[in-house]
This record gives C-alpha cells, structure tokens and sequence, in this order.
C-alpha cells in the first residue's frame, strides 16, 4: 500500500445513486473531459472508464482484462463483472476467460444466431399480437406488464427448452434482482425469491438430464469444456446469466424507446411512415442512447500503463458502455436521438469476446414488438408522469412501469393463455428449440 | 476498391449485413460476418463504407 501513483487522478463515482440517473450526461461530459480513465474509491475502489476510445481498447483485450470470477478461489480469487460482487457464484461464461468462455459459446451460438432466431419469428410475432389483443379492446396498457415483461420472457424460456408458461416465475425475481440497489432495505426479500428461482433451476437441471427436451439447457447439461462436464454450480449461474439477460434488457429498451416516441410525436410519425427505411437504424440509436445494460466490470491481471495511469494486477475496472456511447468524439451530438444515424459503432451489446450472446434475440423481439405497437396503436400517449423508472441504473437502465392509452381497437386472435399452449405444443412436437444445422460448403 | 472482414475482430455483430447485405453474409452458426468477395463492386461503395464505419469491432477493412 505504500507505492502510491503520484498522478492518479481520482473522482468520486457511485453509479448506484439516484443522482447518476438524474445527472447522467453531465457526469458523462464531465468525466470524459478531465479523466475518461479515473480511479473512484468506492465499493472497495475501482477505474472507471469512461470514453469510447479507451473502452474500445480495453474490453477487446481479455488479456488485460480478466472477467473471472472465482469465488471459490481456485484460480486467483477475482471478482467477476459485478461491482460491488454481490452474487456468491459465477455467472455463467460472463465470469468467464477464454478459452473455456469461447468453447462455451460456440455451444450456445447455433441456438442463438441470427439464422436460428429468425426460426423463431412467427412464434415472436404471435406472442406480441397476444399481447397487444389482451389490452386492445381496452384503449390502455402497462407497455412493461403487459407487453415487454412478457415477449422476451417466453421467448427465453423457448430457447433455453423450458415450458414456456413458467415464464412467470421467474419474471419477477429477474426483474426486482436488477432493479434493487444494494443498499435497499428490500434486498433480503429479494434475495429469498431469488434463491427460489434458483431452487426452480437446479430442479430444471434434473429434468434436462432425464428428460431432455431440445434448448440451451439441454445443450448445458450435456457440455464437455476441456474434457470436463459443468457443476450443477455453474449452470445454475449460467442459467440465471441467460434469464437475466433474456428478461430485463430488451424490456427497458422497450420501455425508455417507447416513451421516447410517445414524447417526441413528429419523430413518431417519422419513423411510423417509413418503418422498413428506419426500423434498423432506429433501433441501434436506442440501443446507443439508453444502453439497457450500462457496463460491465473487469479485474486488471498485470500491471501496466494505461493512458497515463499505473494499473495494478488485481485492480477492478469498470467499463462504462453507456458512457462511451455518448462519446462526442465517435457520435457526433451525442446527447440527441437521431433515428436515422450512421457510423453508430455502438457498444449496447458490449464490445470484444463477450459481446452480447443474445443480440439477435433482443434485435428481432425488439422491433417485432415496435412494429406491432406502432401498427395496432398508433395513437398511443405514455404517461410519462407517472412512469415508474428503475431507481439507480447501475445494472440496467430500465423501467417498472410504462402506461399508456389510445383509440381502442379489436382483437386478432387467441387469448395469451391459448396462445402460449399453442407454441408450446409446437416446441414438443415440432422441435423448434434444436440448434441450427451446420451450413454446408 | 477491396473490403474484407478480419476474422480475429469479428464479434458477429450482424450491424455490417444491415447495412451492406449484398457484400457481407453471416455465418448461420455463430452471425460472425464474411464478404461476399474481394472486389467490391462500385455500385456498393458507398454501402460498404458505412457498414466498415458503423462495425461496433472495426473488423472491416477497406482498401482503396
Ligand atoms: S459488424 Fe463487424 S463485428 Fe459485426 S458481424 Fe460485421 S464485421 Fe463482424
């Protein structure tokens, strides 16, 4: 503790406050201009990094950086990508270094490719218009219970193999795990349904391995990763990364976008009139502008020299994907949606060999849901004031609630319920959750 | 002009077919990107630059 760096430059960061959501640009601004790679002491102190440039260069590199996660203390003890580590067990490949990260996703990747999701997209499609027929009729909607809470919930449980009704029990536990800041007096309540939700899982295990059924966790359960089999401990971790990363992210894209719409009425009209010319674009800017998951964090493994500041092996780092996409440097006005911006070299998903695994999925469940909203209600008005946001954006930048209303209309087709057992009956019969075949040639 | 995708910086994430999917094509198992061919035709230069500019990996590599 004695060598200490004389030009570190440190600032206070806690991005589990209230005020980082509130005063989220001008901290960005801020930081990016006196020091975009920082030392802040809280949660045990950490390098925060803030500008696209350094980000960029950091997370590509996971020699630098290690995401382990090591609680048991068989390789060196490091904390994984939470900060502060809060869970007591590794989550899944994010808490993993190659090459073992990389034998686990090239499992994973026939089942989540863009060629194995656009499988799914008449199922996606049928479950949104479920969605949209149990409030039609009505004129109003919670565009987070009863829409983007649901979609990408069933489509998780339909990838991974999981009965598809059961999307309920885990929804909430994924959810109020996110949104709950570590200090909250709510934390032991929503520990306990967490806990349960992984009771649930393990239960799931066992029913993989007598009775497998096509899907990620049948995939999972049966991998060999350097000639070993996965502990019962590390799916579950893995199991809970692919419902933590199926529930909440594209559920607060779909919120904070839709909000945004609702509140900027002649971009609205703009994208609704020409929806096949900007659907993409649209999305990636929203995916830059509210980065649903903000960053991840790394542990430094040698100590180097890194734009002026002296790394430590075992250092924590935080690599801010939010901040980095408001880089003027690489976005130019950085703080304004441009819905049909280019260039957009986002870092949503986040960047290098842990880019998000499940992008195609949050991409197509997105914009089939957008473009059903935009369709079936195209009248629609948030109430903006009375929209429930996350309280801290330290792990997702999402909402609990979004209502709206708009000019009734009429139902298409089956209840949610019916529509559910519909799928579900084509996932055991048809096989819809097997991997995608190997392309020949 | 030439353009091709680095393979060792590819992260597959598919913004390149989006933005010139007459020159890139994804690879059904993993979404990790190739181009079509070496040559890009003129008619797609424009495409290819904004899928190069818009690659979150700066994987694509554009010769002139
Ligand atoms: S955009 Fe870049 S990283 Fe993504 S598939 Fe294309 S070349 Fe690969």
């Amino acid at each position: 503790m004695t060598d200490t760096v004389p030009n570190r430059a440190e600032v206070h960061f806690d991005r589990h406050t209230p005020e980082y959501r509130v005063q989220f640009e001008a901290i960005t601004t801020e930081l990016q201009q006196k020091c975009p790679v920082a030392w802040t002491e809280t949660y045990g102190g950490h390098w925060v990094i803030s500008d696209h440039q350094s980000v960029f260069e950091l997370a590509r590199d996971p020699h630098l950086l290690s995401s382990d996660h090591d609680p048991h203390n068989e390789r060196k003890g490091y904390l994984g990508i939470s900060i502060p580590a809060i869970s007591p067990t590794q989550g899944g490949i994010l808490e993993m270094d190659p090459p073992d990260q990389k034998d686990y996703r090239s499992l994973m990747n026939p089942y989540l490719s863009p060629a194995a999701v656009a499988r799914w997209a008449p199922m996606v499609e049928d479950i949104t218009r479920a969605c949209l027929d149990e409030t039609i009729e009505s004129g109003s909607i919670d565009f987070v219970d009863d829409l983007a809470n649901i979609v990408p919930a069933i489509m998780t449980m339909a990838l991974m193999g999981l009965p598809l009704a059961d999307w309920v029990i885990y929804c909430e536990p994924a959810h109020a795990a996110i949104y709950t800041a570590p200090d909250s007096p709510d934390v032991p309540r929503v520990m306990e349904a967490y806990f349960a939700m992984a009771i649930k899982l393990q239960e799931e295990l066992e029913n993989a391995r007598q009775r497998p059924r096509p899907g990620l966790v049948h995939a999972l359960v049966n991998a060999k990763i350097a000639g070993e089999t996965p502990t019962d401990e590390f799916l579950g971790g893995m199991l809970g990364l692919l419902i933590g990363g199926g529930f909440d992210t594209t559920t607060s894209l779909t919120a904070k976008s839709l909000d945004w719409l609702s509140n900027n009425p002649g971009e609205r009209a703009r994208l609704a009139a020409d929806l096949p010319g900007l659907i993409n674009s649209a999305t990636e800017e929203f995916l830059r502008f509210f980065t649903p998951a903000p960053g991840d964090g790394r542990t430094v493994t040698t100590d180097c020299v890194y734009a002026g500041q002296q790394l430590k092996e075992g250092d924590r780092l935080w690599l801010s994907w939010a901040m980095a996409n408001r880089d003027p440097e690489v976005f130019p006005d950085p703080n304004t949606i441009h819905l049909d911006r280019t260039n957009n070299r986002h870092s949503a998903f986040g960047l290098g060999v842990h880019r998000c695994i499940g992008s195609n999925v949050a991409r197509s469940i997105y914009k089939t849901m957008l473009t059903q909203v935009l369709d079936r209600m195209p009248d629609f008005v948030c109430d903006s004031e009375s929209a429930v946001h996350y309280d801290t954006v330290g792990v997702i930048n999402g909402m609990k609630h979004l209502t709206a209303t708009f000019t009734p209309g009429k139902r298409l087709g089956d209840n949610l319920a019916d529509t559910i057992a519909k799928w579900q009956h084509k996932c055991d019969t048809e096989g819809l959750a097997e991997p995608i075949a190997r392309s020949e040639g | 002009m030439k353009a091709w995708v680095d393979a060792d910086k590819c992260q597959g994430h598919t913004l390149c077919a989006m933005a010139a999917g007459e020159f890139f094509t994804l690879s059904d198992e993993d979404g990790h990107a190739t181009a079509r061919s070496h040559d890009v035709p003129s008619e797609l230069e424009a495409k290819v630059r904004l899928a190069a500019g818009g690659c979150p990996e700066q994987a694509i590599v554009i010769e002139a």
